[in-house]
C-alpha cells in the first residue's frame, strides 16, 4: 500500500514550511506519493484580493517557478526517499458565506489555470491537462476559525459529475456523507504547518506511477484512509 | 551584603567549572586525523552487528539509518529491532532497506516484555538475531559518517577496553525546543562529559552509541541484567569498568538530530534526565546547579531586585555564556547560526527550573509508558487509575530502598 498526502501547502501560498523542507519531511517519514497543492486564489472580491496582495497565493507569473521547482524536488525526492512528488494547486474561490465557498485540487496540473474561470471551464481545462480534480474539506470542518466550503456539497448533483474524488477526511475531520453518498474518496492533511503530518491520509494499493495513482483514485478500487500518528 | 558574595562565589565557582569544560572539550577533540588529514584507523576491523531500535518517527530518520548502512567497513550487518509493525518507523525502515538491498539489513518486529525498559526489549530480540561477536547498539536519532565504524573500532584493538561510546553533537534545530536542546547537548552535555573523563577519569556512557564484545557482555548478565533499569546504558558501562575493563569515549563525533522538537519535549527529556541524575549520583547532583553560572547569576536579581550591581552581573555571566557556547559550537563544528546562541541563556535559565523538578516526583514517561523510579533508575509500574495512591505508596516503598 503506498501512504499518500495529496493535499499539501507550502510557503508558495500559505503554508509555513518550505518546499525543500516539506518534501524532506514527507521522505523522512516514509511516504511513497505527496502532492503539493498551494492555492491559487480568486482575485475578483476582497478576500482574493487580500490573498494575492499578501502572497498567499500563486499567479500566473509565479507559477513556471513554482513548476519548475517542485519537478526539481521531485527528482531529488525520489533518489533519496524513493517518495514521488505531484504538482497540484488547491484552486480557492473564497465568498462571504459558506454555501459560495469552494476548494478544489487539480492533482498533476501542467498549466496554470486561473481561479476566476467558471467552475466548468476549469474543470474542462483540468480534464484537457488530465489532472485529478478533488473536492476538498466538501462539509463543516471543526476548524472555528474557517469559513466553510460547502458549495460543491450543496451542488452535488450538478458538479459531482466532474470531480474525480472527494475528500472524507481532511486533517482532523471526517466527513462521514461522502461515505453515505458512495462517492470516491480520499483523505489529506491540508498541510500548513509541521503538526499537521500527523494528520488523516490516503492508502492506495496500487503501482507508484501517476497513471496507476490516477486510475486508482478514479475507480476508488484499493482506497483506504488512516490516521497518521507517531 | 554577606549573602551577594556567597552567591558570587558559586557563581565564580560555575564559572571556573564552565571553563575547565571548554578545556576538556579542546583536550577530547584533539586530532583524530594523521598529518595527511585522513582518519587514525584501526588495525583491524572485526565484523559489528549495529543494532538499531526503533520506536516512532525521530526527526531525520530516514537520512539517520542511511547513515548506517552506507558504512565503509569490511563487514557488518544492521538490524532494526521494532515492537510492533505498525509503528510509523517500520515503513520507513523498510524502504531503507530497499534502498541498500544489496547490504545486510534485516528487520525484526516482534514483541518482548521481559523488562520495563522498552528500549532495552526491543534490543532484547535484536541482540538474539545478531550475529558477529562484536555489537554496536546505536539510537535511531543519530546520524553518521562513512567513516564511523573504522574510526571507533579503533580502541578495541586493546583488549583491556570493554566498551566504546562516543561524543555527542546535537544538530538540525529548527524550533525552539530542538535549538534549545542542540543547544545543551553542545555545552552543558558535551562539557560534563568530557570534564569528567578528562579530570576525574569517569566516562559517562551514552546509550546514542555503544560499541562492544558480546562476551563482555554477556560476561555481566546481558542485555537482560539491564531490563529493568531506565539508564541502561550507565549501568553497563558501570559493570563493564567493574570487571576491570575500560570504557573509552571516542573522539568521534555523532550527530544526534533534533529538527522539529517543541519546548515540552525539551522539557520532558530533561526532566527524565534530571531524574536519572538524582536517582544515580544522590547528594552530586545538588552540586549541579551551582555549575549553571546563569541560573545563579538570577537569584541576586530576584533577592534584590534589578539594581545596577545585579543586572550588571547577570549580563556579564549571559555574555561569557554566550561568547563561551559560541566557541564551544565552533570547535564542534556544529551548523548553528551565530545568533542562535544568544538563546543560550534563556535556555540555562530554564534548565535551572527543570533542575528542581526531580525532587517531586518519582514517577517518568517514556514512550508512552508511565513508570515509578526508585534508587539506582530501577523502574516499577505505575498505573495511571488510582495513580495518587499507587505512587504515595510506591513513593514509600522506594524510598525506604533507598
Amino acid at each position: 500500500m503506498l501512504l499518500c498526502d495529496f493535499h499539501i501547502h507550502t510557503t508558495y501560498s500559505d503554508g509555513s514550511v518550505e518546499l525543500r523542507r516539506t518534501v524532506d519531511l514527507f521522505g523522512q517519514a516514509g511516504f511513497d506519493v505527496i502532492a503539493i497543492t498551494d492555492h491559487v486564489v480568486n482575485g475578483d472580491n476582497s478576500f482574493g484580493k487580500l490573498a494575492r496582495k499578501f502572497k498567499y497565493s500563486l499567479r500566473e507569473d509565479t507559477f513556471d517557478d513554482y513548476m519548475a521547482h517542485i519537478r526539481e524536488e521531485a527528482e531529488r525526492a525520489w533518489d533519496r526517499y524513493g517518495l514521488m512528488v505531484i504538482p497540484g494547486v488547491e484552486i480557492t474561490r473564497n465568498a462571504f458565506t459558506s454555501d459560495q465557498s469552494a476548494h478544489f485540487l487539480l492533482i498533476d496540473i501542467k498549466e496554470f489555470i486561473p481561479a476566476t474561470w467558471s467552475y466548468e471551464k476549469i474543470f474542462y481545462e483540468a480534464k484537457k491537462q488530465d489532472a485529478l480534480i478533488i473536492a476538498c474539506h466538501p462539509h463543516q470542518t471543526s476548524d472555528l476559525t474557517f469559513i466553510d466550503t460547502l458549495f460543491f456539497w450543496k451542488n452535488r448533483d450538478r458538479y459531482s459529475r466532474y470531480i474525480d474524488a472527494w475528500e472524507i477526511a481532511n486533517r482532523d475531520d471526517v466527513f462521514n456523507v461522502v461515505s453515505l453518498k458512495k462517492y470516491p474518496y480520499i483523505a489529506g492533511s491540508d498541510f500548513h504547518k509541521i503538526r499537521h503530518l500527523y494528520s488523516w491520509k490516503s492508502l492506495l494499493n496500487c503501482k507508484k506511477d501517476m497513471e496507476s495513482i490516477k486510475q486508482c483514485i478514479r475507480s476508488n478500487w484499493g482506497v483506504a484512509i488512516t490516521l497518521f500518528r507517531n | 551584603m554577606a549573602l551577594f558574595w556567597i552567591l558570587g562565589v558559586v557563581i565564580l565557582w560555575g564559572l571556573i567549572i564552565y571553563t575547565l569544560q571548554i578545556v576538556a572539550v579542546r583536550l577530547a577533540l584533539s586530532p583524530t586525523r594523521n598529518r595527511e588529514g585522513h582518519p587514525i584507523l584501526s588495525q583491524s576491523y572485526p565484523p559489528i552487528s549495529v543494532i538499531k531500535p526503533l520506536k516512532g518517527l525521530e526527526d531525520n530518520l530516514f537520512g539517520n539509518l542511511e547513515s548506517f548502512c552506507g558504512q565503509d567497513y569490511p563487514e557488518y550487518e544492521v538490524i532494526f529491532s521494532l515492537q510492533d509493525e505498525n509503528d510509523p518507523a517500520y515503513k520507513v525502515v523498510r524502504k531503507v532497506k530497499e534502498k541498500f538491498a544489496d547490504k545486510p539489513i534485516s528487520i525484526i518486529i516482534e514483541r518482548c516484555h521481559h523488562g520495563f525498559n522498552p528500549k532495552v526489549n526491543n534490543l532484547l530480540s535484536a541482540y538474539r538475531h545478531s550475529k558477529y561477536p562484536t555489537i554496536l547498539i546505536s539510537d535511531s536519532n543519530v546520524m553518521v559518517d562513512p567513516y564511523y565504524l573504522r574510526t571507533i573500532v579503533k580502541p578495541m584493538d586493546n583488549p583491556q577496553v570493554g566498551l566504546v561510546c562516543n561524543l555527542i553533537r546535537g544538530i538540525g534545530g529548527k524550533t525552539i525546543g530542538s535549538i534549545f536542546e542542540n543547544l545543551h547537548l553542545n555545552s552543558f552535555i558535551l562539557g560534563n562529559i568530557c570534564f569528567l573523563d578528562k579530570y576525574l577519569r569517569i566516562p559517562c556512557v551514552v546509550g546514542k552509541s555503544m560499541l562492544m564484545r558480546k562476551s563482555d557482555l554477556e560476561a555481566l548478565g546481558g542485555l537482560a541484567s539491564v531490563k529493568d533499569v531506565l539508564a541502561e546504558d550507565h549501568f553497563i558501562g558501570e559493570k563493564i569498568r567493574g570487571q576491570n575493563q575500560r570504557v573509552v569515549i571516542s573522539n568521534y563525533l555523532i550527530n544526534n538530530v533534533n529538527e522539529y522538537w517543541n519546548l515540552r519535549k525539551f522539557i520532558n527529556r530533561h526532566v527524565r534526565w534530571g531524574k536519572m541524575r538524582w536517582k544515580i549520583g544522590g547528594m552530586k547532583y545538588l552540586l549541579e546547579l551551582t555549575i549553571n553560572p546563569v541560573f545563579t547569576a538570577c537569584l541576586p536579581l530576584l533577592l534584590w531586585g534589578p539594581t545596577e550591581k545585579t543586572l550588571s552581573l547577570l549580563a556579564l555571566v549571559c555574555l561569557i555564556k554566550i561568547i563561551g557556547d559560541f566557541y564551544l559550537g565552533r570547535s564542534i563544528s556544529t551548523p548553528m547560526h551565530p545568533l542562535v546562541y544568544l538563546l543560550s541563556p534563556m535556555k540555562d535559565l530554564l534548565i535551572g527550573l527543570i533542575w528542581f523538578l526531580p525532587f517531586a516526583d518519582d514517577t517518568v514517561v517514556w514512550r508512552g509508558n508511565r513508570y515509578m523510579m526508585a534508587k539506582d533508575t530501577r523502574l516499577y509500574p505505575c498505573p495511571e487509575s488510582g495513580k495518587w495512591k499507587y505512587r504515595i505508596m510506591e513513593g514509600i516503598k522506594a524510598k525506604l530502598a533507598w
